[in-house]
């Protein structure tokens, strides 16, 4: 599967020649940085300085690069692929070396950033637990009233959420129970047949 | 066990065969356990006929005496003695201390059911649903092929009526670190009810 980049695109794209590789190598880095951290603009004046460009030139150039490696990524386009879509580009064979590289180099973590959004429900985190015996309350003395206390921990969108649980004996039986059928379906020829043929 | 003077007049009036004869007396306390325990018991329950010669005034006394003792024995698990001792000394004849001792006794469980389901707890799991898919893509990030768990817990309130459900999303990893975890409570459990 082909990138395909737009003309605009291709306009941004087309300041990386100019410049050293060097340069383009740490347009790479800047770029991934920006995608860990939200874009800095100061970054772009910097450097526009130093390039004796407009710091738009040196933004639309980061841009073009960033676009190019997230949808690289997202896609998880092939190296051969990746070549093929560079080298409508026109560029060096030296500068396509360095884009594929910058594309292997940063693709497992770009997929793991984009992961993150996602629409997604709270996600477990951990659980922790404890005995508790009820021995009386102000309406019945002398009880014996077993009950597993736990406290589930969960992330969603960054923020750590505690949610402090009760339950019973028997139920907690049940849960265990029915979690781990969830677990054999796993295992299941049914989805081992899906896992394998959906790629 | 304290108890109000109230009650014990109650008792005293409860006692005597010339206000309560022994149908009545019978009636009275039958009454009186049915109102605690039946969940569909009206406020008819002092209507019978047998009681209709009773001043209402005194019915109704007898009654709340006979309940709010009920529940305080109830409440710190009252023996045998510790009732016969009370009884007795509201001058409850020998017969009417039997009658009183055998409809306790047979009301015990539901009594102390009653009396043990009443109170604040934290929110309680009573259910799990759980539903298992594989990740294709999103609009983010294509080609992803990994399963994921969703697992839904039913949770019971005390404090409101409402039945709120915790719902998340999990890995197989994770999945089995929880299911491991609540293995371990599990079987801790079963080692303390050893003990």
């Amino acid at each position: 599967m082909l990138l395909e980049l737009s003309e605009e695109h291709k306009e941004h794209l087309a300041f990386l020649p100019q410049v050293d590789s060097s340069v383009v190598a740490e347009f790479g880095r800047i770029a991934v940085e920006f995608l860990r951290r939200g874009a800095n603009p100061k970054i772009y004046e910097g450097a526009a300085r130093k390039l004796n460009v407009s710091s738009d030139t040196v933004q639309h150039g980061v841009e073009g690069l960033t676009y190019l490696l997230t949808e690289s990524s997202k896609l998880m386009i092939s190296e051969l692929d990746f070549q093929d879509s560079v080298f409508v580009l026109g560029f060096s064979e030296e500068l396509n070396k360095l884009l594929l590289q910058l594309y292997l180099d940063n693709r497992k973590e770009i997929r793991m950033i984009l992961s993150e959004l996602a629409p997604s429900l709270p996600s477990y985190h951990n659980l922790e637990w404890r005995l508790d015996v009820q021995l009386a309350s102000r309406s019945l003395r002398q009880q014996i009233k077993p009950a597993v206390t736990i406290k589930l921990h969960l992330n969603q969108n960054g923020d750590h959420n505690t949610k402090i649980l009760q339950t019973d004996p028997a139920t907690l039986l049940h849960l265990v129970q029915q979690l781990e059928q969830a677990l054999e379906e796993m295992k299941t020829n049914h989805c081992r047949r899906v896992v394998r043929n959906i790629k | 066990m304290e108890l109000s003077e109230s009650v014990q007049k109650g008792f005293q009036m409860l006692a005597d065969p010339g206000s309560f004869d022994s149908n009545a007396f019978t009636l009275l306390l039958r009454a009186a356990f049915q109102s605690l325990l039946d969940a569909q018991a009206d406020e008819a329950v002092l209507d019978h006929p047998d009681l209709k010669h009773i001043d209402p005034v005194v019915l109704k006394h007898c009654h709340a005496a006979a309940a709010t003792y009920i529940l305080e024995a109830g409440k710190h698990r009252a023996d045998k003695s510790t009732l016969s001792t009370y009884l007795e000394d509201c001058k409850f004849d020998r017969e009417r201390i039997e009658l009183f001792c055998t409809e306790y006794q047979n009301n015990k469980n539901s009594l102390e059911i009653l009396l043990g389901s009443i109170g604040r707890s934290l929110p309680h799991i009573t259910d799990v649903s759980w539903r298992l898919e594989y990740q294709i893509k999103t609009n983010q990030l294509h080609r992803m092929y990994r399963p994921a768990y969703l697992v839904t817990l039913s949770v019971q309130n005390t404090d409101s009526p409402s039945y709120p459900e915790i719902s998340f999303s999990c890995s197989m990893e994770q999945l089995q670190d929880l299911v491991g975890k609540l293995k371990d409570a599990s079987k801790s459990l079963e080692r303390a009810t050893q003990l």
